[in-house]
């Protein structure tokens, strides 16, 4: 019902991202297996599964650090399969990690700073003169920054401390907001609310739903996670990964109901194994 | 340990502010001091012998700005940088040697600062071709593959080939009156100083504008974790070989400044151990701090110099001491650098860096 009222929302019901047949092998583990999955644009679509199960390796291979040994990858239409890393963040793909991948000398600013790298354009010579067109640049991109990255994410007062000594919570908020310095089209979150308390999960969640569905974002979101509460409650759509072979790619109401998730992954437990 | 708070009831209204070189009047005044102290004072107090240790300081300063960009903010461990100084000296010798320069360009002393920049550009490229290793070698591999641009180029191209040219076989005599920049002849230790001066600040300007702009922000995100600075857009390839150019660059500047405080120039002013030196002063400076190749230098070319003053005089009583000196100050530049990275791994810039931030926040001390 939900997804139905966003897809009518959105106008048009394009796929952003569309993985074909994707397998990933180390050695002899196969730890994707022919996985298929579309992610249509503007949705939040979360991928779950137990640990283990591929799902990291997927986000992997979506933004490059991967390359699958059979299958392809089209973003907005395009084969991405072959391209590296930087190259897919140029034309739109950004990421955070698990564990948090901050860059610890640089402070919180410029950390962000360095998210807007594809938009900026001085090169060594620019840089080393610092004049005209590069001290501009700078500064327009410092109120962008500060406009809608410090100001969204509430880190105003951490905005000159090295990223290094903040915080686990804060960290993962920085590295959210250096993903979303590169005005992503589709971001990846690999677990964004692993190890927060609470209060840090509900602003996180919250910060995903604006970037989600805000007019001047309007970002495209594959959720990892484990916290089935905020999965259920955020995903529009929701894919069920189990060593490697896809379970069900439905509506979270769809995958709650399915036989075989809860045999798979949930157990004989409680639907909802939330901290709440 | 990047930015420094400002003082008590100090504001930026503006981003300009927030992104200058010197934010607060305090800081120009301390500035506009620094260098009156620099042009005026120190040419008008310090005899010729001294002035000579400033000069070295600078040549010290200039081959750890590289080093420190490699190591300190690029992550790139390296112990070969003396071979791009070696090539910025051989570069900038053999143009002012053997060039035929056009008659207009000697008469007005181009030759000389127009064959630093070849010498950089030259010692740049040279060193981006030994940096092509590090696209696939990390961490302390990358030591021996920057240490074969040592060997090979000093020991191997230089010694045996480039010193051939003109069929002296060792080294290449600097007549008086040949570094000529402009109308100047630079023959005295005041005018290599000057000269030493400019190319310091011109480096240091160029490093730390860079350091504060795209490339060199995507320098440090290698440092710190090259996996993330790839997914964030950053061609990692690409920036560490300008890091690697750059580095030489200044060091190709650093080898053609100081042929004009040389007579002559052999392979032997370019040891294997003037890399590590290089290594060792950034340490205790403070890696990743242009403050701490500045801090470093000034460090370690006193000290040495102290150590040789000291051992004059004990000299009458033990001869052996002068005698042995070489071991002497290798053993002195073995001690500093254990002591630093016990007592103070930081380095000199981190101390500099309290306590100037004590001072700025006083009376407080958050």
């Amino acid at each position: 019902m939900q997804a139905l009222a966003k897809s009518d929302q959105h106008g048009k019901d394009d796929i952003l991202l569309e993985l074909d047949d994707v397998y990933m092998f180390f050695g002899r583990v196969g730890a994707l297996a022919g996985i298929s999955l579309k992610v249509k644009r503007g949705h939040i679509h979360s991928i779950i599964g137990p640990n283990g199960a591929g799902k990291t390796v997927m986000m992997n291979c979506i933004n490059g650090l991967y390359h699958p040994q059979k299958g392809n990858i089209y973003f907005k239409g395009e084969d991405i399969g072959k391209l590296k890393p930087y190259r897919r963040a140029k034309l739109g793909i950004a990421r955070t990690f698990q564990k948090v991948e901050v860059f610890g000398g640089m402070t919180v600013l410029d950390n962000i700073r360095l998210g807007r790298h594809v938009h900026l354009k001085s090169g060594i010579v620019g840089g080393a003169l610092y004049v005209g067109k590069t001290a501009r640049e700078e500064i327009e991109h410092r109120e962008f920054i500060e406009q809608e990255i410090i100001d969204l994410l509430e880190i105003e007062y951490i905005r000159d401390k090295p990223v290094g000594m903040l915080p686990y919570g804060l960290q993962k908020r920085v590295e959210l907001g250096r993903a979303l310095a590169l005005r992503p089209e589709l971001l990846i979150l690999d677990e964004p609310l692993a190890g927060l308390n609470l209060e840090e999960v509900e602003d996180m969640a919250r910060f995903i739903l604006d970037v989600n569905e805000e007019k001047r974002w309007k970002v495209t979101c594959i959720l990892v996670e484990h916290d089935m509460g905020v999965v259920m409650d955020l995903s529009d759509r929701v894919f069920v990964l189990n060593f490697g072979n896809k379970i069900i790619d439905g509506t979270p109401e769809e995958v709650q109901s399915n036989p075989e998730v809860i045999k798979a992954y949930l157990g004989e437990e409680d639907m909802y194994a939330t901290r709440r | 340990m990047s930015t420094t708070f400002l003082p008590c009831g100090d504001y930026h209204e503006n981003y300009k502010q927030d992104h200058a070189w010197w934010q607060t009047k305090f800081i120009k005044l301390k500035m506009i001091l620094l260098f009156a102290v620099l042009f005026v004072g120190i040419p008008l107090c310090a005899d010729s012998y001294w002035l000579s240790v400033c000069n070295l300081v600078g040549y010290t300063v200039l081959g750890a700005l590289g080093v420190q960009l490699l190591i300190g903010f690029c992550g790139q461990l390296t112990l070969g940088h003396a071979a791009f100084i070696a090539v910025g000296a051989y570069t900038s010798t053999l143009l002012v040697l053997e060039f035929p320069w056009p008659k207009f360009l000697l008469d007005l002393g181009l030759a000389y600062p127009v064959s630093i920049i070849v010498a950089a550009i030259a010692a740049g490229m040279w060193s981006v071709l030994f940096g092509l290793p590090s696209a696939k070698v990390k961490g302390f591999y990358l030591i021996l593959t920057t240490m074969a641009a040592q060997f090979i180029t000093v020991d191997f191209v230089i010694t045996q080939y480039v010193s051939q040219i003109g069929g002296r076989g060792q080294a290449f005599s600097l007549p008086p009156g040949t570094i000529k920049v402009g109308p100047w002849i630079i023959d005295s230790n005041l005018k290599v100083y000057l000269m030493m001066l400019a190319l310091v600040i011109l480096c240091v300007a160029i490093i730390t504008n860079l350091l504060r702009s795209r490339v060199g922000r995507a320098w440090i995100a290698i440092r710190d974790n090259d996996i993330s600075a790839e997914v964030m857009g950053i061609n990692v390839v690409k920036y560490k070989l300008f890091a690697f150019f750059v580095a030489g660059f200044i060091g190709g500047i650093a080898g053609a400044f100081w042929i004009s405080n040389l007579a002559a120039i052999s392979p032997e002013h370019f040891p294997w151990f003037w890399s590590l030196w290089l290594v060792g002063v950034i340490l205790i400076g403070g890696a990743g701090s242009i403050h701490g190749a500045i801090f470093g230098s000034v460090f370690m070319v006193v000290v040495m110099e102290l150590l040789q003053l000291a051992v004059i005089p004990l000299a009458d009583t033990y001869p052996k001491l002068l005698m042995d000196f070489l071991f002497i100050k290798e053993a002195a530049f073995g001690l500093a650098i254990c002591i630093f990275l016990i007592f103070e791994p930081n380095g000199l810039a981190y101390r500099w860096w309290q306590v100037k931030n004590y001072f700025n926040l006083w009376p407080f001390s958050y």
